[in-house]
């Protein structure tokens, strides 16, 4: 699992690479830590090559929404694939993620 | 209700108008035609009475005649003998008692001996007769009398006008025929003459009358009173007016009965009252009148009171009737008001009986796509909404189903049936113990059951992959299972639910060898009643189930129902009749593969798990997408374990064993931690808005949405969760 954050045009881009299952989503939540503390950017997942993701991994890309939600900035999935958007789908997460 | 009161007022008015127009007018014409037949008859008895009276005066008169005429051999053998004609005299009046005098007056010197004048006279005078010569005596000469110069003229005999005579013994009225008496050459010798008393007109005739007011009058033919009623019956002033009135011939009409009759109205001034006179002429001389005076109210008077009474009695059925519309009218409209609100209940009635039979599972078969269980129930109730209920759904490859009866019939129990349904749906929604279900049902019935109704409930869970049946019996007939034997459940009896809220029930448990039918009833069915008030009984229940282990839960139903029937007659149904049928047919598929792991409780070891599960779906040629899904599925449930079965920091261990085959794949996880079931938390609302969504509960989510069946079950102290998926068509 690889897990890149950059900064663009005043929003962090943060892709996800490989499998995001449960023991992946222990690294992926350090690496992301500095999304935790966003101070009003926008916050892009770049998620062209990220091929699984479980519960966990979920859990974080909420927890970060939320802050980002109560920081009145957005989160958005951008290049998700029909299998990830999938459990997406089931989660009912697709209704408050956007989509790119 | 305003609309129809003020509408039967007026209907009423309509009716009481109507009627005592109706009986105003019977009484008319009763009246009328009463008064015209008592007319007819009061003239037919006059006419009667008009004809006796003429004919018993024309009699007297007749009578006289002929007895003198009987008399005339006697004077004309004696004739040359004067002194004999004193004896013909007395014989004259001696053989009619009418006859009062007699006289012979001979014309002027017919017996020179004897003078000029010679009248030999006969009268009555104290019961004796007397006889002596009046003839020139103190002056008399009776050829200067009327009568001897009429008789002189006329040689015909002839009746005088009735006359008043001073006798000895009081004033008689008198008669007098007048007679000739010729010689061979037909020259009159002497005038024969005799007194016919008329005094018994007015006595007798008078004494017999049709009404006690009713009197005769007699007159001659023109009209001079002859004999009337005493002056104590009737005023000398009122007869003369009635003789007035009767030579008066402008007043007076032919009777309708007879044209010799006269009829003439007047008003009665003394009396003040209307009166008849009715009157006729003797038919043969001296043609005298014969009148008969009557009253209006003697006539009538009868028919007037009987007006009256038919009146009073008209109109107190009247009133009568008036009562008897007023209550009638009362009647159809309470009974309206009874009608309308008997189909008000009865149309509310039959939306609750809807309401009832949507709750209860109404499509069978209700699994089509299974073939491991087969259910059919049926709910008959005794009146429109019944006590009775049943219910069944499928969660997690668990059969919930329950049967009951609610003490008591009708709306109350159908009320208590509602709630108990609703109880059993929430109480398993998180549960599957059935005495913990039990319990939670019993505790909220329990609360504020004021009416102490109680239901008699049996819970059961079937476990489909292991065949395990739990259940709770809390006071019902027991089920009967039936397969290879055919045998009752040994369900513990309980306390029904509604009793004690703090009583413990217990749960039984037992595992159903394949093939298995559970039959379970109310006892509606064993209690069913014929004519002769015999129950069905279990006996022919447990002999009908037996009979049919091998049919299908619909056919064994049918069959019961039709022998219920059979046993019935016809008699009405007393209690609600519930039945329900579930047959048990696990398919035991070969698994080829069948492997297992066994990880500690470390989150890190779930890379091992992904490896393990990626094997077994290369193994089972799984396609990628849905191989990706099950591995999803697994890791979530078995992360789930490892986050909850163990305390934190408690050393663990979580086996997952795969078996499959070509078409399903079955994953059981086990671990021997503290008692979790992942099935029974709340559904996740994936509706939520992102500040609303809770990080937790996805994991579990997730699982029951990519696979098939999850299904817990506690084994042996072990926590076993078996998650299972179709692989191909």
């Amino acid at each position: 699992m690889k897990t890149i954050i950059e900064e663009q045009d005043g929003k962090f881009v943060a892709t996800l690479e490989g499998e995001l299952d449960t023991v992946a989503a222990l690294e992926v939540e350090k690496a992301l830590e500095p999304l935790y503390e966003n101070t009003g950017k926008d916050i892009v997942f770049e998620c062209k090559k990220l091929e699984y993701i479980a519960s966990s991994g979920l859990r974080i890309l909420l927890t970060i929404l939320k802050n980002a939600k109560a920081n009145g900035s957005e989160v958005i999935l951008r290049n998700v694939s029909d299998n990830i958007k999938d459990v997406f789908n089931l989660t009912g997460f697709v209704n408050i993620f956007h989509f790119e | 209700m305003k609309w129809h009161s003020s509408h039967s007022v007026k209907y009423n008015i309509g009716i009481v108008i109507t009627v005592a127009i109706l009986l105003e007018a019977i009484s008319a014409v009763q009246y009328y035609y009463a008064h015209h037949l008592l007319n007819d008859e009061l003239e037919l008895r006059v006419l009667s009475e008009l004809r006796f009276k003429a004919f018993a005066l024309q009699q007297t008169l007749e009578q006289a005649e002929l007895s003198l005429q009987e008399h005339l051999w006697y004077i004309n053998e004696y004739l040359e003998e004067p002194d004999s004609m004193f004896v013909a005299t007395q014989r004259l009046i001696h053989v009619n008692e009418k006859v009062v005098g007699g006289c012979l007056a001979f014309v002027p010197n017919y017996y020179p001996q004897k003078g000029r004048l010679f009248e030999p006279y006969a009268y009555e005078e104290c019961d004796t007769i007397k006889v002596e010569q009046i003839g020139g005596k103190d002056g008399h000469d009776y050829t200067e009398n009327p009568a001897f110069l009429r008789m002189m003229s006329v040689k015909r005999p002839f009746w005088s006008d009735p006359y008043k005579y001073e006798s000895a013994t009081g004033p008689l009225s008198l008669t007098t025929y007048s007679y000739p008496l010729l010689d061979k050459q037909g020259e009159i010798i002497a005038v024969c003459g005799i007194d016919v008393s008329l005094s018994w007109l007015g006595d007798t005739l008078n004494a017999r009358h049709i009404h006690s007011s009713s009197f005769d009058l007699f007159l001659t033919g023109t009209g001079e009173l002859i004999a009337g009623p005493s002056e104590d019956r009737v005023s000398q002033q009122r007869v003369q007016h009635l003789v007035a009135l009767i030579n008066d011939s402008t007043v007076r009409r032919e009777s309708t009965n007879n044209e010799r009759v006269k009829v003439i109205n007047f008003y009665d001034e003394e009396r003040h009252d209307e009166g008849f006179i009715y009157y006729a002429s003797m038919k043969n001389a001296p043609q005298w009148q014969v009148a008969l005076v009557c009253y209006e109210d003697e006539a009538f008077g009868k028919v007037k009171t009987m007006r009256l009474y038919v009146s009073l009695l008209m109109l107190a059925g009247f009133l009568l009737l008036l009562l008897v519309i007023r209550r009638t009218v009362n009647n159809v409209i309470h009974l309206q008001r009874a009608n309308m609100e008997k189909e008000r209940i009865s149309g509310e009635l039959r939306i609750a009986q809807n309401i009832q039979q949507q709750m209860l599972p109404k499509q069978f078969p209700p699994y089509p796509e299974r073939d491991d269980i087969d259910i059919y129930g049926s709910l008959v109730p005794a009146r429109e909404v019944g006590g009775d209920i049943f219910d069944f759904f499928l969660r997690d490859e668990k059969l919930f189903f329950c049967i009951g009866d609610v003490s008591g019939k009708g709306v109350p129990s159908a009320m208590v049936m509602a709630q108990t349904h609703s109880l059993f749906r929430m109480a398993t929604s998180r549960e599957h113990n059935p005495a913990r279900i039990m319990q939670t049902i019993n505790e909220v019935v329990c609360e504020g059951n004021d009416t102490n109704m109680f239901i008699t409930l049996f819970i059961g869970i079937l476990d489909l992959p292991t065949g395990r049946l739990r259940y709770c019996n809390a006071g019902h007939d027991h089920p009967i299972l039936t397969g290879k034997d055919t045998t009752e459940i040994p369900a513990m009896a309980n306390l029904p639910i509604g009793t004690f809220s703090d009583f413990r029930y217990e749960g039984q448990e037992q595992y159903l060898p394949a093939g298995t039918m559970i039959f379970l009833y109310t006892d509606g069915l064993t209690e069913a009643k014929n004519n002769q008030h015999k129950q069905f009984g279990l006996e022919r229940v447990r002999k009908v189930v037996g009979e049919n282990s091998l049919s299908t839960p619909k056919q064994l139903l049918k069959w019961m129902d039709d022998e219920v029937h059979r046993f019935t007659e016809g008699a009405e149904q007393s209690d609600d009749l519930t039945m329900l049928a579930i047959r048990y047919t696990p398919k035991e598929e070969v698994d080829w593969l069948n492997e297992s792991i066994t990880l500690t409780n470390d989150i890190h070891q779930v890379s091992l798990l992904n490896a393990f599960v990626k094997s077994v779906a290369q193994k089972l040629e799984i396609e990628s997408v849905l191989a990706r899904k099950l591995q999803l599925a697994v890791e979530e449930a078995v992360v789930n374990v490892m986050d909850y079965a163990y305390p934190v920091g408690k050393d663990g261990s979580v086996t997952i064993t795969a078996k499959g085959n070509g078409k399903n794949i079955k994953l059981v996880i086990r671990d021997s931690g503290i008692p979790f079931d992942p099935t029974v938390t709340a559904k996740t609302d994936t509706t939520l808005s992102a500040e609303e969504r809770p990080i937790g509960g996805l994991g579990i989510l997730l699982v029951r949405e990519l696979m098939d069946s999850i299904n817990y079950e506690r084994i042996d102290g072990k926590n076993v969760l078996t998650l299972t998926k179709r692989i191909k068509e």
